[in-house]
C-alpha cells in the first residue's frame, strides 16, 4: 500500500504532504526534509527511484532480511516535474513501475483541473489538491485511475478556481487558463 | 479587526521575504483569535490556515476541538475544511478523537455523496480499534450506495477498519466478496476490490482461493492493465498454495508477456512468474523452458536497454527476489550486474550492491571488491559541514519562505525536468559499501577468500576511505554500536577476526594493527579529513598488544600507545590501550636470557617510568573501565620499578646476571597462557555436565594445607612451563622475522621504484594506495624469490590473485606432492636464511592439521558437538552474528509503517468451526471493549466539560453572559448524544444486525424468533446475541437450511 504522497518544489518547500498513518508533525519534516536531499542531488540519466531516506532505512533494517515483510515501507518513487517533485513512498506490494503512472495520472488531473497547471495553482487551491489526491487515494489504497472519473469526481465537490490574476507575473504565454473565472474562492 | 483569507496569508508570506517566522507567529496569533468566533466562515478559515501552516510543521493540536466545531457545519465547504485538518492533524493522542465518532456516523450516513465521501476518506487517518467497532455499523450499508465512487471508497475503507479492527472482515467481507462477483459492477470498483484483496492476500491467500476463477476471468477479460498489475501480485501469492493454477495462468501470463505495450504489466507478468513459483513447477517441460527463456531475457532486456534507468532498477529488483530460489537465473546476467555497481545513479547502484553481495564467489569475489574500492577511493570523502548543510531538518523546521522569483512556479507542470548536476558519494552510501565488502569477504567464515594478505590490505585501505561519524558522542553499549554509522568497528572486528583465526597471516595481520596504531603514520593510515575509521584503533589495541611477540617495532608502538594524545581517545579505545600497554610492555622486557646490564636496566626504568607517568593521571579518568584498570596496571609497574632498581645490574661484560623474576616471569605470565580461540555462540551452554561431579563435599578435609603445598610446589614446577610458554613464540618467530629488517630496506627501495614506475600496472590494484601496492608488492618478490613458477608483475601485468600454482607452494607446501611438480625438484626443506616460507614451516604448528591442501586454515568457532539450530552461526563471522540476534529481539515498528499482522490471526472462512468459537470469544471481547468505551466516553466528556467551564471563567471576563449560554446549551446537546450513543453501541449492533436480516430476504423464516428475543430477559442476552451472531456468520449454512 502507499504510505505517503509528498510534493514540494525545487527549493524544499512542502505544496502536499499526505501521510497515510499518523505520524508526529516534526518526523514528518524530517522526512521530508531527508527525502528533499536525496532527490534535490539526482543527475537527469538517473532513475525515479530513490534509495531509503535514513529515517526508513533504520526502521526496515530491524526487520529479519529472511522474512519478506510487505508492511514495511520500502520504495519511495519520485517525479519531478518543472518545479515540483511528486513523491510516493510504498510498500513492496505496489508495482514500482505502476507507481510512476499513477503519479502521471495526478499530475494531469490536476493539468485537466486547472488547465496547463503550474505550482502557484497548487499553492493557492490546496485544499483542492488534496481533494484530488482523495480521489486517487483512499487511505493509502488506490481507487481510480482514470483520469476522467478523477476530475469528475473533484468537479462534484464544489468549483475549482484558478489562482488570482493578480498574483505572479503575466506574460507566461502558455495560454489557455481562463482569466475570467479565474476568482479566488476566498472566504 | 482585520481578517485574512488563506490567499491572504499565502500572499502575505510571499510579501515578508526575510521574517517569514515572525509572520508566521503574528498569523497564528490571529488564528488562535479567529477560531474561537462565533462565526463559521471566520472559524473555518482560520483552520484553514492553521492546516496550511501545518505543512510546514506548524503544530495546531491545540486546535484539535474546534476541528470537530469545523467539521460539524451543516455547510458543506466547513465541513470538507473541517475533515482536511482532522486528516492532517489528527494524532494518535489527539483526545477529542472519541468526539469525533458521533460526527462520522452521521455524515456516513448523509444522503448527499460528497459529504459521504469525507468521513470515508478521513477515517482511514484517525480511526482506532473501539471507533472502528462502532462506525462499522454505518459503513457496512454504503458497499450498496448507488453511487460507485461511494462504493469504492467504502470498500477500501473498510479495509483500513479491518487493519485495526480485523473483526471488521466478518460482516464486511462476505459483502465485498459479493460486488467482486457481480459482473455489473462499475469497474471501477472492481478495481479497488482487487486493489484491497491484494493488500490482504498476501496476510491470508488461502482465505482468497476460492476467488481465484472470478479474479482469473478479470486477469483474462484485460482491459485495465492497473488491474492486471494487482492481480498478478496476487496470484503470486495463492498459486504456492494451488499449483493447478499455475497450469492456468501460464497461457494467459506468456500472452500478456508477448503482446502487451506496457513495460509495468510486462515487467509485473515476470515478477509474478518468478514470485510465484512458477518456474519451478514447469522446470523440465517445453514450455516452462520457454517461459524461463522469456522471462530472462526480458529482464536482461531491460538491463541493456539504453536510455532507461527506471527498467534498469526494476530488473535489479526482480533479480535480488530470485537470487536466492533462482542462483543460477541470476548468475547467468552476472556481466550486466556487475556493471551496475558502478553506475552513475547511487539507487542503481544500491540495488546491484545488494544483489551483488548475494552472487560472490571465490572467483569474482577480488574483482567485486576492487570495483567498489575504486569507487570508494575515487570519490572524495564529503566533508561533515556540507552535509549538514543540505539537512535542514535536523537543526530547524523549514520554513515557508517567500520566493525571489515568482515565475518558476508558474512553470507549467506539463513536462516533467530533472537536474542535471552530478551526484556526489553521500556518506550513507559509503558505509554500505564498506559494510557490503566486509559482508561479502566475511561470509561462511571466509569461504570466498583465498588471499588473506590481500584481505589485510584491502582493510587497511578501508580504514583510509571510511567517512567520518556524525558526532563524538560517545557509544557504550554494544547494539549502538551495530547501529552506528562508524564502519570503524566493523573493519577493526575484521582485522582481529583474521589475526585470532587465520594463524598464517597473523604476522601481517598484526603488521597492519601495527601501522594504524603508530601515531606519526597516522595522517597517512587515516582519511585527511573527519575522524572516520578511528575506532578501528580499538581493535588494533587488542592485536598490538594480544600478538605484542609479533610486532616488529614494538618499542615504536609502544611509544604511540603511551603518546600524550592517546590520553584523549574514547574511553572504548583508551581502556583497550591500557590493556596493551602492560601486554607489550611484558614482550619487550620479559626476556631472561639476555643478561642484567646497566644499560638493560636503565632501559627498563625509563620505560616503567614513561608507563607510570600516562597511567597516573589516568587513575582519575572519568570512565570506571579506564580507571579501573590504570589503577591496576599503575601498581603493577610500580611494582615493577621497584624490582628493577632492588636488583643490581650485572656486568655487561663479565658473567649472566639475572634479570628480576617480577619482569622475567611474573609480569608475561599474567599475559600468556592458553592461546584465545573463537569460540562459538553458545558453546559454553553445551559444555557437559561432568558425571559424579559433587560440589558439596569438600574434596579434602584437609584442603587448606594442601593448597598452601600445592602453591609452593606449583611455583617450582612449573617454572619450566612457564618459561617454555613464553619463550617460545618470540624464538620461532625470530626466524620468521630474522630478514625483516633487509625486507624493510628493500620495502623503501620499492617504493621509490614504485614512483618511477607503478602505474604500468597498477590495473588490478589501483583501488590500494601506492605504499600498500609497494609494500605487496615487496612482500611479493620476498616470498617467491625461490620460486620457480613465480613470474615477476613486473615484467608482465600479474593478476590479481595468486595465482593457483603458487597458492598451493605457499599454503600446502607440507602436502604437495613435490614429486608431480614435473620439471623441477623443489627442496623446500632447506629454503635458505631468508625465505619466509622456509621459516614459516619452522614454526610448530600444534593445532589442527591442514584439510584443504589450496586454502589457508581458517579457525572456526570451538563449540562442542554439532551446532544448533540457533547456533548455527557456529562457522559465522563475528560481525554478522550479533546484528541478526539484535534483529530477532527487537520487534519495532516501522515509521509510515501499517501494521497488518493482526490480519494474519483471523480466518475469513464462513463455514468454519474455528470461527465460531472466535465469535464466542468475540463477543465477550467486545462486550469488555463497550463497557470500557463507556467508561472511557464519560471520562473524556467530564474532562471536555471541566476544560470548557475553564475556558469559560477565562472567557466570561470578556464576553457577553448571552454568548456563553448559548454555547453551553450546545456542549450539552452534543454531550447528550454522547452519552445516548455510548448507550446505545450495544443495542445498535443488535438492531443493525436484526435490520440485515430483515433485509435479506431468504433469512426472513429467521426474523420472528429474532423479534422474540429482543425483549428478552437479561440474563438470555448474552446467548442470544451469539446465537444470532452465528446466524450472520453462517450464511451460507443459513441459505441452505432455509432452501430445505
Amino acid at each position: 500500500m502507499i504510505n505517503a504522497v509528498l510534493v514540494f518544489n525545487n527549493a524544499g518547500q512542502p505544496r502536499l504532504t499526505k501521510f497515510y498513518t499518523q505520524l508526529e508533525t516534526s518526523v514528518q519534516q524530517r522526512l521530508i526534509s531527508e527525502i528533499f536531499t536525496l532527490v534535490s542531488n539526482r543527475p537527469n540519466s538517473a532513475c525515479n527511484f530513490l534509495p531509503l531516506p535514513p529515517l526508513l532505512a533504520s526502521s526496515s533494517k530491524s526487520s529479519t532480511p529472511t522474512t519478506p515483510h510487505n508492511d514495511t515501507p520500502s520504495l519511495v518513487t519520485y517525479r519531478h516535474y518543472a518545479t515540483l517533485y511528486f513523491i510516493i513512498i510504498s510498500t513492496s506490494t505496489e508495482s514500482p513501475l505502476a507507481l510512476l503512472d499513477l503519479i502521471q495520472v495526478f499530475v494531469q488531473a490536476l493539468d485537466g483541473l486547472f488547465e496547463n497547471v503550474c505550482e502557484l495553482d497548487l499553492i493557492f487551491n490546496f485544499e483542492t489538491l488534496h481533494a484530488t489526491l482523495g480521489e486517487l487515494i483512499v487511505g493509502g489504497v488506490v481507487v481510480e485511475t482514470q483520469l476522467d472519473k478523477v476530475i469528475e469526481g473533484v468537479k462534484a465537490q464544489g468549483r475549482v478556481a484558478k489562482r488570482p490574476v493578480n498574483e505572479g507575473k503575466s506574460g507566461l504565454g502558455l495560454g489557455g487558463f481562463g482569466r475570467g473565472e479565474g476568482v479566488w474562492a476566498g472566504r | 479587526m482585520f481578517e485574512k483569507s488563506l490567499y491572504d496569508l499565502i500572499r502575505g508570506l510571499r510579501n515578508h521575504k526575510g521574517s517569514e517566522k515572525e509572520y508566521i507567529a503574528e498569523s497564528i496569533k490571529e488564528c488562535r483569535k479567529e477560531i474561537r468566533s462565533n462565526d463559521m466562515d471566520l472559524k473555518s478559515t482560520a483552520l484553514m490556515k492553521l492546516t496550511y501552516l501545518e505543512m510546514f510543521g506548524y503544530d495546531m493540536s491545540w486546535a484539535s476541538f474546534n476541528v470537530l466545531e469545523v467539521m460539524s457545519s451543516p455547510k458543506y465547504r466547513h465541513k470538507r475544511t473541517g475533515y482536511l485538518a482532522a486528516v492532517q492533524s489528527f494524532r494518535r493522542d489527539t483526545e477529542v478523537l472519541m468526539l469525533a465518532e458521533n460526527q462520522l456516523k452521521k455524515d456516513i450516513s448523509s444522503p448527499t455523496p460528497t459529504v459521504i465521501s469525507l468521513p470515508l476518506g478521513a477515517i482511514p487517518h484517525v480511526i482506532n480499534p473501539s471507533m472502528a467497532n462502532s462506525v462499522l455499523s454505518d459503513l457496512l450499508p454504503r458497499l450498496t450506495h448507488s453511487h460507485a465512487a461511494i462504493r469504492k471508497k467504502t470498500v477500501v475503507t473498510l479495509y483500513r477498519l479491518a487493519l485495526v479492527y480485523p473483526e471488521t472482515l466478518r460482516p464486511a467481507w462476505p459483502k465485498i466478496k459479493e460486488r467482486l462477483q457481480d459482473e455489473r459492477e462499475d469497474p471501477s470498483v472492481t478495481a479497488a476490490i482487487v486493489n484491497v484483496v491484494c493488500e490482504l492476500g498476501w496476510r491470508r491467500p488461502q482465505d482468497f482461493l476460492p476467488l481465484a476463477p472470478r479474479l482469473f476471468d478479470l486477469l483474462v477479460e484485460g482491459g485495465n492493465n492497473w488491474m492486471a498489475i494487482k492481480l498478478i501480485k496476487l496470484f503470486a501469492t495463492l498459486t504456492p498454495l494451488e499449483p493447478r493454477l499455475i497450469k492456468k495462468l501460464l497461457p494467459p501470463l506468456t500472452k500478456i508477456m508477448k503482446e502487451t505495450s506496457a513495460m509495468s504489466l510486462l515487467y509485473e507478468c515476470i515478477n509474478g512468474i518468478i514470485q510465484g513459483g512458477i518456474l519451478e513447477a514447469v522446470e523440465g517441460t517445453s514450455e516452462g523452458e520457454e517461459v524461463a527463456r522469456l522471462c530472462v531475457g526480458k529482464l536482461r532486456g531491460m538491463m541493456v536497454m539504453e536510455g532507461d534507468a527506471n527498467l534498469k532498477y526494476v530488473a535489479l529488483l526482480a533479480f535480488e527476489k530470485i537470487v536466492c530460489s533462482h542462483p543460477h537465473l541470476v548468475s547467468q546476467q552476472q556481466d550486466v550486474i556487475l556493471d551496475c555497481i558502478d553506475d552513475p545513479d547511487i539507487s542503481i547502484r544500491m540495488r546491484a550492491l545488494d544483489l551483488v553481495v548475494g552472487m560472490v564467489n571465490s572467483d569474482n569475489l577480488t574483482a567485486t571488491v576492487g570495483r567498489l574500492m575504486r569507487q570508494l577511493r575515487n570519490a572524495p570523502i564529503a566533508s561533515a559541514p556540507d552535509d549538514h548543510m543540505n539537512d535542514r531538518g535536523r537543526t530547524s523546521g523549514v520554513v515557508p519562505y517567500a520566493e525571489s522569483d515568482d515565475s518558476d512556479a508558474e512553470e507549467s507542470l506539463r513536462h516533467e525536468q530533472r537536474s542535471n548536476q552530478p551526484p556526489p558519494l553521500p556518506e550513507e552510501y559509503r558505509v554500505t559499501v564498506i559494510r557490503r565488502i566486509l559482508e561479502m569477504c566475511s561470509r561462511d567464515t571466509y569461504a570466498n577468500i583465498t588471499d588473506f594478505d590481500w584481505y589485510i590490505d584491502v582493510l587497511v585501505q578501508l580504514v583510509r576511505v571510511s567517512p567520518a561519524t556524525k558526532a563524538e558522542t560517545e557509544i557504550e553499549d554494544e547494539e549502538d554500536i551495530e547501529d552506528s554509522d562508524d564502519v570503524g568497528h566493523g573493519i577493526g572486528r575484521q582485522l582481529q577476526n583474521v589475526a585470532v583465526r587465520v594463524k598464517s597471516v597473523r604476522a601481517e595481520a598484526v603488521d597492519a594493527a601495527q601501522s594504524l596504531v603508530m601515531v606519526d603514520r597516522r595522517d597517512q593510515m587515516f582519511p585527511s579529513s573527519g575522524n572516520g575509521g578511528l575506532s578501528v584503533l580499538e581493535y588494533a589495541g587488542w592485536i598490538v598488544g594480544e600478538y605484542a611477540s609479533y610486532l616488529t617495532q614494538p618499542d615504536a608502538v609502544m611509544t604511540s600507545l603511551l603518546h600524550p594524545t592517546s590520553a584523549q581517545l574514547p574511553s572504548r579505545t583508551l581502556a583497550i590501550y591500557l590493556q596493551a600497554i602492560p601486554k607489550i610492555f611484558a614482550s619487550i622486557s620479559g626476556n631472561d636470557q639476555i643478561s642484567w646490564t646497566p644499560e638493560r636496566k636503565t632501559l627498563m626504568t625509563l620505560l616503567m617510568a614513561r608507563i607510570i607517568h600516562f597511567l597516573e593521571p589516568l587513575s582519575t579518568h572519568p570512565s570506571l573501565e579506564v580507571q579501573e584498570r590504570a589503577v591496576e596496571y599503575l601498581e603493577l609497574m610500580r611494582l615493577g620499578a621497584e624490582a628493577v632498581s632492588g636488583t643490581a645490574a650485572g656486568d655487561p661484560h663479565g658473567d649472566f646476571t639475572d634479570p628480576p623474576l617480577l619482569l622475567t616471569q611474573a609480569i608475561p605470565a599474567l599475559f600468556t597462557g592458553a592461546e584465545l580461540n573463537p569460540v562459538a555462540r553458545g558453546a559454553q551452554r553445551k559444555v557437559p555436565f561432568p558425571e559424579g561431579l559433587d560440589l558439596d563435599t569438600p574434596i579434602n578435609s584437609n584442603l587448606h594445607s594442601l593448597l598452601a603445598q600445592a602453591e609452593l610446589e606449583a611455583f617450582e614446577t612449573e617454572e619450566d612451563d612457564v618459561y617454555a610458554a613464553y619463550s617460545e613464540p618470540p624464538t620461532s618467530y625470530l626466524g620468521a622475522t630474522a630478514p625483516q629488517p633487509i625486507s624493510a630496506a628493500e620495502r623503501l627501495d620499492a617504493k621509490q621504484q614504485k614512483e618511477t614506475t607503478s602505474y604500468q600496472n597498477a590495473v588490478e590494484e589501483e583501488y590500494l594506495d601506492a605504499d600498500i601496492i609497494a609494500r605487496r608488492k615487496a612482500e611479493r618478490r620476498e616470498r617467491y624469490r625461490d620460486d620457480p613458477f613465480y613470474i615477476d608483475p613486473d615484467a608482465k601485468q600479474g593478476s590479481g590473485a595468486v595465482t593457483p600454482l603458487a597458492s598451493i607452494v605457499r599454503a600446502g607446501n607440507e602436502e604437495v606432492d613435490i614429486d608431480a611438480i614435473p620439471i623441477m625438484d623443489l627442496d623446500l626443506g632447506n629454503g635458505g636464511g631468508n625465505s619466509r616460507r622456509a621459516s614459516e614451516q619452522q614454526v610448530p604448528r600444534t593445532r589442527s592439521p591442514r584439510k584443504a591442501p589450496r586454502r589457508v586454515e581458517i579457525m572456526g568457532d570451538e563449540t562442542l558437538g554439532p551446532a544448533e539450530g540457533e547456533a548455527s552461526s557456529g562457522r559465522e563471522d563475528i560481525v554478522a552474528s550479533p546484528r541478526r540476534l539484535n534483529s530477532g529481539s527487537k520487534v519495532k515498528r516501522g515509521l509510515l509503517e501499517v501494521d497488518s499482522s493482526s490480519l494474519g490471526a483471523l480466518s475469513l472462512e464462513d463455514d468454519d468451526g474455528s470461527g465460531r468459537r472466535m465469535t464466542k470469544l468475540d463477543i465477550e471481547r467486545r462486550e469488555q471493549e463497550e463497557a470500557e468505551m463507556r467508561r472511557a466516553l464519560a471520562e473524556v466528556e467530564r474532562k471536555r466539560l471541566e476544560l470548557q467551564r475553564m475556558s469559560e471563567k477565562v472567557e466570561s471576563k470578556g464576553e457577553v453572559a448571552v454568548k456563553r449560554k448559548k454555547k453551553k446549551v450546545r456542549k450539552v446537546d452534543i454531550g447528550g448524544e454522547e452519552l445516548e450513543n455510548a448507550e446505545a453501541v450495544v443495542g445498535e449492533i443488535r438492531e443493525d444486525e436484526g435490520e440485515k436480516v430483515v433485509k435479506k430476504k431468504k433469512k426472513k423464516v429467521k426474523k420472528p424468533e429474532e423479534g422474540e428475543e429482543v425483549p428478552g430477559q437479561e440474563g438470555a442476552v448474552k446467548r442470544k446475541r451469539k446465537k444470532r451472531r452465528e446466524i450472520m456468520l453462517d450464511e451460507g449454512g443459513v441459505e441452505s437450511s432455509v432452501q430445505d
